[in-house]
């Protein structure tokens, strides 16, 4: 009888219990992070890893690909041999820029490592949110190169964000932009402590700065080692407005990051969080 | 014919993760995952339509920062709803087309700042703004372009 109703309205039904689903699975990540928003969280993503690493390999290959197919046709026009020497000048100039790109950026990653103590593993990003709301990466290292949830993010110039998701292969990492992330803060100059939201509008924002402390344009932001998943001292960003509003108990900053987070390549993952790194107490030991 | 919908979720997937980062205009990228419901949707029946949309959705919420459920909330009611409507609102004319996708990409814009709103605290004015009047733009005239096929009329099987 039952079975016969549910048939009769399988569409309002199918409708109903995944709409439901839909809302039970939200309101139950509002109140705690329950094992069956992070197993699903985690099956798709394994699911689809593959997809997104081949993709990520096969894009470089094509990009390349593209790039001599469009040296060869400013060539043309010459004779054959002036373009096949043409072209090898070409590819090889083209290699050798990548190179010394790719040598500029290790070797940042390099002097971060020298300057410090702790841990780190280094992975290549492969994917960006779905979204325009939030503001994640996908980076191509898991839990199989010893990458946990919450480890922080960094690149060669100051924080990136945290560890967010692992799967085996792949890990998604949270942005400091992410409109839900926040981190300790400290104005350098003056040791002010804040919390550093991210911000759709304004990329980041501090706030809890007190309303009469020493907070200037172009002061530079750390992380304050404070919440437990940032070790103090990595650059976060600068100060580019102060806000103060009379009557209010807390003023606020924004900052422009120190990261260029929309054209990260390479980043960096601290593997001993509580171990310092930085500009303050020093770099990293690539693994 | 039975792989066609999973094999465009993963194409979907390198796409939105991998290569949209290369179109997008100030940060801002369209939603191929909508554009998906909505291609699949008028060859389906409303009941599969919608699973189609809420494993789209749930994929896609996977994939991002943001909740689980909030995309499979909204690309299963866009999925049911466009297999109901899609016969009555078919049209071959380029201009309606356009319209029908953008009050789509709108709704699901709406429902995704309405369902932030509820669930994470309301979003700044400004900063909503920014992202979903881009994105919905952007995902309709992407759509218009990519999506510009004759209405398909579906054979509906019924059931005994």
């Amino acid at each position: 009888m039952l079975w016969r109703l549910i048939a009769k309205h399988r569409r309002a039904v199918i409708l109903g219990a995944t709409l439901i689903a839909s809302f039970l699975l939200m309101t139950l990540q509002v109140r705690h992070d329950p094992a069956v928003v992070a197993f699903t969280r985690q099956a798709v993503l394994m699911a689809v890893s593959p997809v997104i690493k081949v993709t990520a390999v096969a894009l470089g290959s094509v990009g390349q690909v593209w790039q001599d197919y469009i040296d060869l046709r400013t060539v043309r026009k010459e004779n054959l041999q002036l373009r096949r020497e043409a072209a090898i000048r070409e590819r090889r100039v083209s290699q050798l820029e990548e190179q010394a790109l790719e040598t500029q950026r290790l070797q940042g990653l390099l002097a971060i490592r020298d300057a410090s103590r702790a841990d780190f593993l280094a992975a290549r990003v492969v994917g960006r949110d779905t979204s325009n709301w939030f503001k994640t990466i996908l980076i191509d290292r898991g839990s199989s190169a010893g990458i946990r949830r919450n480890l922080p993010v960094i690149a060669p110039d100051g924080l990136v964000g945290r560890v967010f998701e692992v799967t085996p292969t792949l890990s998604k990492v949270q942005l400091l932009t992410d409109p839900v992330s926040a981190a300790g803060g400290l104005v350098q100059r003056t040791r002010v402590a804040g919390i550093v939201f991210g911000n759709l509008e304004a990329g980041l924002v501090v706030r809890y700065l007190p309303q009469l402390a020493d907070v200037a344009v172009g002061d530079e932001m750390i992380t304050s080692g404070l919440g437990g998943v940032f070790p103090k001292g990595i650059p976060v960003g600068r100060v580019v407005a102060v806000e103060r509003r009379s009557g209010a108990l807390f003023q606020e900053a924004t900052l422009q990051p120190k990261v260029d987070l929309s054209r990260l390549e390479e980043v960096l993952i601290l593997l001993q969080p509580d171990a310092p790194a930085g500009v303050e107490a020093g770099g990293l030991r690539q693994k | 014919m039975k792989w066609a919908f999973p094999l465009t979720l993963l194409a979907c997937v390198a796409v939105q993760t991998v290569l949209l980062d290369f179109v997008s205009v100030a940060g801002v990228r369209p939603d191929c995952f909508l554009l998906l419901v909505l291609f699949w949707a008028p060859h389906a029946r409303p009941e599969t339509a919608t699973l189609q949309g809420f494993a789209a959705g749930l994929t896609q919420d996977a994939l991002s920062g943001g909740p689980l459920g909030l995309k499979a909330f909204i690309l299963s009611l866009l999925g049911f709803l466009t297999a109901r409507l899609s016969r009555r609102l078919a049209t071959e004319k380029p201009l309606p087309q356009f319209w029908l996708l953008l009050a789509a990409a709108g709704g699901a814009g709406l429902l995704s700042v309405g369902l932030l709103s509820f669930f994470l605290g309301p979003p700044p004015l400004l900063a909503t703004l920014r992202v979903v009047v881009p994105e919905i733009l952007y995902t309709a005239l992407l759509g218009f372009l990519v999506l510009r096929v004759p209405p398909v009329q579906p054979k509906r099987t019924r059931p005994a």
